[in-house]
């Protein structure tokens, strides 16, 4: 790729990756009161963890010469933290999305899509990375809507990426150790699985440091009204609805047991 | 009755020799220059409190060899035999200088060198001289017949065929010999002199006057011996002046090296790491290359001898871990004296190309490997062996900080520091969930938050979280209660200490736990603190203060055996078994703490059989410093399987005691992996101290238990 001849004072590309906040999953989570959602306010947010990946990926590109890295989050909930963070790992540019309406959750990825193409947009992008999933994607998963939305090629489920000229190279990897390299055509979308090396570790002492020193910008964005992508009935937590039995003894009393159940079932005659 | 100085020398030889002299001297002052131009190039590191008591402290180590003595007394005698050898010939010569070049020149009438005076002198000269050559003689037996696997110059982490350390040998050689050489002449010519002159008086000088004696007896006439004598005495004289020019550059250096080095000790080394300079602020954490070394750092580099104490107490080492603290402070001193210092003798070379290439970079992939760094336990026993007060695990935490403040650091390592951040648990759980392990408890746990307690529990993250220790947090909750102490828990207001965050490398978040901690506890009111953990008791009492959190901090132990003493727990001994006793890094080395757990063991009635590797010398069960949070699968034998073959050999060992949560886990995991179930059973203190009770209790159930809810709540 041109990365090799920088001319001073210009960017070569502008790499954008959205982070998603989600739900930490190690605390309990609630169902909010009339059953459609989980209580947001009762969640602690965090960044999705696929996310992280593409974060990774995209500093990887950077410090490959690619150009810059602007990471973007919807204001609310962790968002100082995480744009903090994502500054000490060594992002350019940190924006705080200010929807016109209503955030959308993480459950309306459609919404989300929508909203961040316009962000995308409005930030010039060259190249979108982000996680392939995230714990929420109930309605399909971002990467594929936000491609769709902007009409720019996208490859899902990448394991590595390297800029080639107008192009990306990526790796994909499918079951049974088989890989398979491919090739999209800048601008793109990339759903990240997993960055080509471990995300790297934001120590906290620099994450401090920058919260006295750095200023994060806000960039409000108009988020075009369309139609959800499904429509949540019920949110219940798991019922029990069924029971089991756990046979002990020695293996022959167990066989027994076995076979006296299935008999009493009537699974076997 | 006094001898001349320059026996036969003509005006020309004496002008020589005083040329030569001051040659050497000059050849010693520049070295020395070049080794202090170094020290003074390093950052500034503040060692000049109590400076008397320091001196009297390295006059005293150094007077008794004490610390060469510790765990090798035939090192200690020779290297004393040698060291007093050397103070006394080096005191003599510079009688001669005082009476013959200053008094001599100035005031011929106040020269004292003769008489009676002459007489002691020859005497005491003669023995220590004598002292000198045997102790040199032992050293030289000691090295090169013992087969001791600490003076094995072998590198754990490059191939022989990618170094070479042929100079360290000559250079060890040549000190031991240019030694045995200086001391074996230096007897030669006295005896030619008296077999020569053979003035009565000098059978003060016991051993000459036997190897004149010889010298008669092997039929050298005096003329000759005279000749002999000339030619001996310049021999003698040169290597004399020669061994002054050669010391700075050479082994001889650690002299002066090591006296200053363990004058200017830390006495909490490792026990409290150093805070990064906070006027003016560094433009990074830690050490990266050799201009962020102190001169302390670079003084402690030029102490180390080689003696390989280190080397072999290291459990990484001993693990196959690609970590021996002697190369890695080796490997520092020759990177420092090649770009701070040239010239140097003694300095071995990669073959081929040098690792770094980045100028003074230590870091990354300099020198320095970041394995290597990331191998360590911090289990002290490095700095705990080290007879000149190097110490190694402050500098391998400052690499740590910079490879952390790179973000460099493994997957696993990683997910933990950020679970501490977000959660304060390295478990990844809920922070809500810490005091969970109370509900299955039959009794409330005070809130310590909320009410006045005696004793503060400090659980610790893996007593508050991990499955199997919290049932030894219940069983230390019981014991509590039964003796009706008057405690209480944090519970979600704690998070974890921090001390292996901060040995890590992680300054910044061992900061912010600590700060949160000491906030919380700054809310409660409570007489002491007790931990389960002792790594969060070394932080706690050593490195809390400095934050400004002042506390009492005793460990469990302590607590139940306290309790057990007050008869409080009545424990008669009635359990019946063989056990032995591991001894906790962080609990024994650090904190000296070794007779509480032992006794608490005899109170239950476990005989103690102690390893072979016990308290100052215990051997890490190889999680310390962070390490439970990273990958040991690329070890060849892990230090907790290690120990197990240790314990195991005792033979008829029913119980593997250990008072640390972490040792519970590693060791019973040891205990799996090495293939020992059923034969050797790992026990928590508090477990075998609540076994005891319940079998002293069993066999009459007439004997009810004193101490059970009968104690009355201690007033707040």
């Amino acid at each position: 790729m041109n990365g090799n001849e920088p001319s001073p004072g210009e960017t070569l590309m502008n790499i954008v990756v959205p982070l998603q906040q989600t739900p930490d999953l190690v605390e309990e989570l609630e169902i909010n009161a009339d059953g459609t959602d989980i209580d947001r306010d009762a969640v602690t947010l965090q960044l999705s963890e696929w996310d992280g990946q593409a974060l990774e990926e995209a500093l990887l590109l950077k410090e490959a010469g690619a150009g810059s890295v602007t990471a973007v989050t919807i204001d609310g909930g962790e968002a100082d933290a995480i744009l903090f963070t994502a500054l000490a790992k060594g992002v350019d540019r940190a924006v705080k999305l200010k929807p016109s309406g209503d955030a959308p959750t993480g459950l309306d990825h459609h919404a989300l899509a929508r909203l961040l193409a316009a962000a995308v947009a409005q930030l010039g992008a060259d190249l979108v990375l982000t996680g392939v999933q995230s714990v929420e994607d109930l309605d399909g998963q971002l990467p594929v809507l936000l491609a769709a939305m902007l009409g720019w090629p996208h490859v899902s489920v990448v394991t590595g990426t390297e800029l080639r000229g107008g192009a990306i190279a990526v790796k994909q990897e499918y079951s049974g150790g088989v890989m398979a390299e491919l090739e999209a055509r800048l601008p793109a979308v990339i759903g990240i699985q997993a960055a080509r090396q471990a995300p790297r570790y934001a120590p906290v002492s620099k994450v401090r440091q920058i919260q006295k020193t750095a200023k994060l910008e806000e960039m409000p964005v108009e988020a075009p009204s369309g139609e959800a992508g499904l429509k949540i009935r019920r949110v219940f937590k798991p019922e029990i609805a069924g029971r089991a039995e756990i046979l002990e003894g020695e293996p022959a009393e167990i066989a027994a047991k076995l076979v006296s159940l299935l008999k009493d079932r009537g699974l076997a005659i | 009755m006094e001898r001349e100085v320059f026996r036969n020398f003509s005006t020309f030889d004496e002008v020589l020799f005083y040329v030569l002299a001051n040659l050497a001297m000059a050849i010693f002052a520049y070295g020395i220059f070049l080794k202090v131009r170094k020290y003074r190039r390093g950052r500034a590191a503040y060692r000049f409190d109590h400076l008397p008591q320091r001196l009297l402290r390295a006059l005293a180590i150094a007077a008794g060899s004490t610390t060469i003595a510790k765990n090798d007394r035939f090192a200690g005698v020779a290297h004393a035999a040698i060291l007093w050898g050397f103070v006394a010939l080096f005191i003599g010569t510079t009688i001669i200088f005082i009476d013959n070049d200053i008094l001599g020149v100035v005031a011929p009438s106040l020269r004292f060198w003769r008489g009676r005076f002459y007489l002691w002198y020859s005497l005491v000269l003669d023995l220590m001289g004598a002292a000198f050559v045997a102790g040199v003689a032992l050293m030289w037996l000691r090295r090169k017949t013992f087969g001791l696997p600490q003076l094995d110059y072998s590198r754990v982490d490059y191939p022989p065929a990618q170094y070479s350390r042929l100079a360290y040998v000559r250079g060890d050689d040549l000190f031991l010999g240019l030694f045995f050489a200086i001391g074996v002449t230096g007897f030669l010519i006295e005896g030619l002199r008296i077999a020569a002159d053979r003035p009565p008086f000098e059978v003060w000088s016991p051993v000459g006057w036997a190897l004149a004696d010889a010298i008669d007896l092997a039929g050298l006439s005096a003329p000759a011996s005279s000749r002999l004598h000339f030619a001996l005495w310049w021999l003698h004289g040169i290597l004399a002046l020669a061994f002054v020019a050669y010391l700075p550059f050479s082994k001889a250096l650690h002299m002066l090296t090591d006296f200053a080095n363990l004058m200017f000790r830390d006495d909490l080394a490792a026990r409290r790491l150093p805070r990064p300079a906070a006027e003016p602020a560094p433009a990074h954490l830690g050490v990266e290359t050799l201009g962020d070394l102190s001169w302390r750092n670079l003084l402690e580099l030029d102490a180390c001898t080689k003696c390989g104490r280190c080397h072999v107490a290291c459990p990484a080492r001993a693990a196959g871990a690609p970590l021996s603290p002697r190369d890695l402070v080796l490997d520092l001193r020759e990177y420092a004296d090649a770009r701070l210092a040239r010239p140097a003798l003694e300095q071995p070379r990669f073959l081929g190309e040098h690792p770094s290439q980045k100028p003074d970079a230590i870091l990354p992939g300099g020198v320095i490997q970041a394995e290597t760094l990331w191998s360590c336990t911090t289990c002290r026993a490095c700095v705990s062996a080290c007879p000149v007060g190097i110490e190694h695990v402050p500098l391998i935490v400052e690499m740590r900080r910079r490879l952390v403040e790179e973000g460099a650091v493994e997957d696993s390592l990683r997910e933990a520091l950020e679970s501490l951040g977000k959660r304060g648990n390295s478990f990844k759980q809920s922070d809500k969930l810490r005091g969970r392990w109370t509900k299955d408890l039959a009794f409330p746990v005070k809130d310590a938050r909320k009410q006045p307690v005696e004793v503060l529990w400090f659980v610790g993250d893996y007593a508050s979280y991990n499955p199997r220790l919290q049932e030894i947090s219940r069983a230390v909750a019981r014991l509590f209660h039964r003796a009706g102490l008057d405690f209480g828990i944090l519970y979600d207001g704690e998070k974890n200490a921090g001390n292996d965050v901060r040995r890590v490398g992680e300054e910044g978040l061992f900061e912010m736990l600590a700060e949160h901690n000491v906030a919380t506890l700054a809310k409660c009111r409570f007489g002491e603190i007790v931990t389960t953990d002792p790594h969060s008791l070394n932080t706690l009492k050593n490195e809390y203060p400095e934050l400004g959190g002042r506390y009492t901090v005793s460990h469990y132990s302590e607590v139940l055996l306290r309790l057990v003493e007050d008869g409080r727990l009545t424990l008669n001994g009635g359990l019946g078994r063989r056990g032995t006793y591991h001894d906790p890094c962080y609990l024994g080395r650090y904190n000296g703490i070794y007779e509480a757990p032992r006794r608490l063991i005899e109170h239950a009635g476990v005989s103690l059989v102690e390893m072979p590797r016990s308290r100052e010398n215990s051997f890490c069960c190889g999680a310390g410093g962070g390490r439970i949070w990273m990958d040991d699968s690329a070890l060849a034998e892990r230090p907790s399987e290690s120990r197990i073959a240790e314990a195991i050999a005792l033979g008829g060992v029913d119980y593997f005691v250990v008072a640390c949560p972490k040792d519970v886990t590693m060791y019973e995991d040891a205990v799996k992996t090495s293939g020992n179930e059923g034969k050797i059973r790992v026990r928590d203190i508090a477990e075998l101290v609540e076994e005891a009770l319940a079998a002293e209790e069993a066999p009459g159930a007439a004997q009810t238990p004193a101490a059970a809810g009968a104690a009355p709540e201690a007033a707040p």
